[in-house]
């Protein structure tokens, strides 16, 4: 103990100067995020229990009608749009989640197996289109599946598409966009995981006489696990509130959830509705951060997975 | 013999992996030098369009309002993020979950949340008040919000690793906190310092959802110019922003592969 010896007056002044200390190192920027983000979350949230004003601003009194817009109950009576949509981003962002792993797992893989000085330039070369612009990457894929480019034409030909459709605006291209744009993210967690492996287990495995696909499920994937979890937070979470890519490459009926928020704080203005999205996409966020800690927490070996 | 197949078939799938990866940005880049204005045929080269660039006002503004926010949000982040990543490695060993759930809040919110709620708060804020009107200064105030938690947490981690034997020596070195901060702080937190202006700098290039909600209709930047010229109908024009843009960011990868081998060396 530091404090043996001193007096109990001087060890509490002590303790008031570590008090103030922390007070001017951390206040200014925790006032920061509490003024600029914490409020206005917060004030969002209210938001979505008021009602819709003539000019699409909120207004007094209160009420839940923007949660029942938002399950599609409308003026004309219910329609199934909105729940479309919900769906839509939800399967979105399984598919996607589920394709980037399918990809991600082996990319991880070979670039551990490679010579130690080639990793740092391949995990490079993996994450350097992630550092341009999102706007820019979607804009690329914008030129690449128009109608009359050698890819749609592929599918043309092949009859997935109809003559002159093109393979944008589609589901399929927004699902493209959004592996195209997380690859990176799960690359990286599952590399780090890869990277520590402890092989003795695999050859332990492979001394009983294992299988390849045994061993490989019983010593390889529960170490690469937490790494998995990680790259499945850093995936699905964004992924399900993606605006840019559905905006760009989905068309009206490529549409997601962020769209649907969007929309009601331009065009057909209704905060009210947008908000209630909002606390919608707010709570599949928490839900999913807080599953994937209880199964990392549970399946891990005892490694919590960082987030 | 199996285990060569295996590795065949990493290696093709390795290679095909990147191709995906780079074809859109290939794509963007060799229309950039298209000669006509058809972006699905290639029919020469010509930097027409980079010709028209330098003479278009809109676009130069773009560019110059995201250097503007980038560099002014990175300095303060640096500033205020540093000062909470230190608060937190010294007092590391008290209560302070409230300060983690704060510090990780503008990472976990999703983008479309964090703008939308920014912006809800600006315009109302600048009903009641005529503050805070939308445009340069309120991107400013989103960016540093978003760039705060991303420095905190690397000048923290940079501490973690420190001996902490060293601010005991520090602290008979030099007498006053000033010069301790001066001598001794700075100058070994260097390196999470410049990476921390780096990722800041990045993050707000980058970013386009929270930049889109909370910008003025004079502070475009080049990423809400783009958005809105690909909204209007796709100008040739944009593959050439995109691909000085795209240039930019392989300068960058090539500076930091430079300096980690240098690392290494």
């Amino acid at each position: 103990m530091a404090y043996t010896g001193v007096t109990p007056s001087a060890r509490s002044r002590g303790m008031v100067r570590e008090s103030r200390h922390l007070l001017f190192t951390v206040a200014p920027g925790a006032t920061w995020i509490v003024i600029f983000l914490v409020l206005p979350s917060a004030y969002l949230m209210g938001v979505a229990f008021m009602t819709n004003g003539p000019y699409g601003l909120p207004e007094m009194p209160l009420s839940l009608e923007s949660f029942r817009r938002l399950a599609g109950f409308g003026f004309l009576g219910w329609s199934p749009g909105n729940l479309y949509t919900l769906l839509r981003s939800l399967w979105q962002t399984l598919v996607s989640t589920g394709l980037v792993v399918v990809v991600a797992y082996p990319i991880a893989y070979y670039i551990s197996t490679c010579r130690a000085r080639w990793r740092p330039i391949m995990l490079l070369l993996v994450v350097v289109p992630s550092w341009t612009n999102q706007v820019i990457r979607t804009f690329g894929w914008m030129n690449l599946l128009a109608p009359g480019t050698p890819l749609s034409n592929l599918a043309e030909s092949l009859g997935f598409i109809a003559p002159n459709m093109g393979l944008y605006p589609s589901n399929f291209a927004v699902t493209l966009g959004l592996v195209y744009n997380f690859l990176p993210f799960m690359v990286l967690p599952l590399y780090a995981a890869f990277e520590k492996l402890d092989t003795a287990q695999v050859e332990a495995a492979q001394d009983l006489f294992a299988s390849p696909v045994r061993a490989f499920w019983h010593a390889v994937f529960p170490q690469t696990l937490p790494g998995l979890l990680a790259g499945i937070v850093l995936v699905a979470i964004p992924a399900f509130g993606m605006y840019v890519i559905p905006e760009l490459l989905g068309g009206g009926k490529g549409m997601m959830l962020g769209n649907l928020v969007a929309n009601q704080f331009a065009g057909g203005a209704n905060w009210p509705l947008g908000a209630a999205g909002a606390i919608l996409m707010l709570i599949a966020t928490f839900v999913g951060l807080f599953a994937m800690r209880r199964i990392g927490k549970r399946l891990g070996g005892g490694e919590e997975v960082v987030i | 013999m199996r285990k060569r197949t295996l590795k065949r078939g990493l290696t093709g799938f390795w290679w095909f992996t990147l191709a995906f990866l780079y074809l859109p940005l290939a794509v963007v880049v060799l229309f950039s030098f298209n000669a006509s204005n058809s972006a699905a045929t290639f029919t020469g080269i010509s930097l027409r369009w980079y010709g028209r660039l330098m003479g278009n006002e809109e676009i130069l503004s773009a560019f110059a309002n995201s250097m503007i926010l980038a560099i002014t949000s990175s300095v303060i982040a640096l500033g205020v993020g540093c000062l909470i990543g230190y608060g937190m490695y010294r007092h590391r060993h008290r209560k302070l979950g409230w300060l983690i759930v704060l510090i990780y809040l503008p990472i976990v919110l999703p983008d479309i949340v964090f703008g939308i709620s920014e912006m809800t708060f600006f315009v109302q804020i600048h009903r009641l008040t005529g503050l805070l009107q939308p445009g340069l200064g309120t991107m400013i105030i989103a960016h540093i919000t978003f760039q705060i938690p991303f420095v905190a947490l690397i000048v923290y981690s940079r501490f973690v690793g420190l001996d902490p034997t060293l601010f005991e020596a520090a602290k008979d070195l030099y007498a006053t906190p000033v010069k301790r901060v001066v001598h001794f702080m700075l100058p070994t937190i260097k390196p999470a310092l410049i990476s921390a202006f780096f990722l800041s700098f990045t993050l707000s290039v980058d970013d386009f959802v929270i930049s889109f909600f909370t910008a003025g209709p004079e502070s475009a930047t080049l990423p809400i110019y783009i958005w809105g010229a690909i909204k209007k109908g796709v100008s040739p024009e944009i593959n050439a922003i995109a691909t000085l843009m795209i240039g930019a960011v392989a300068l960058a990868a090539l500076i930091s592969l430079v300096f980690s081998r240098r690392r290494q060396a």
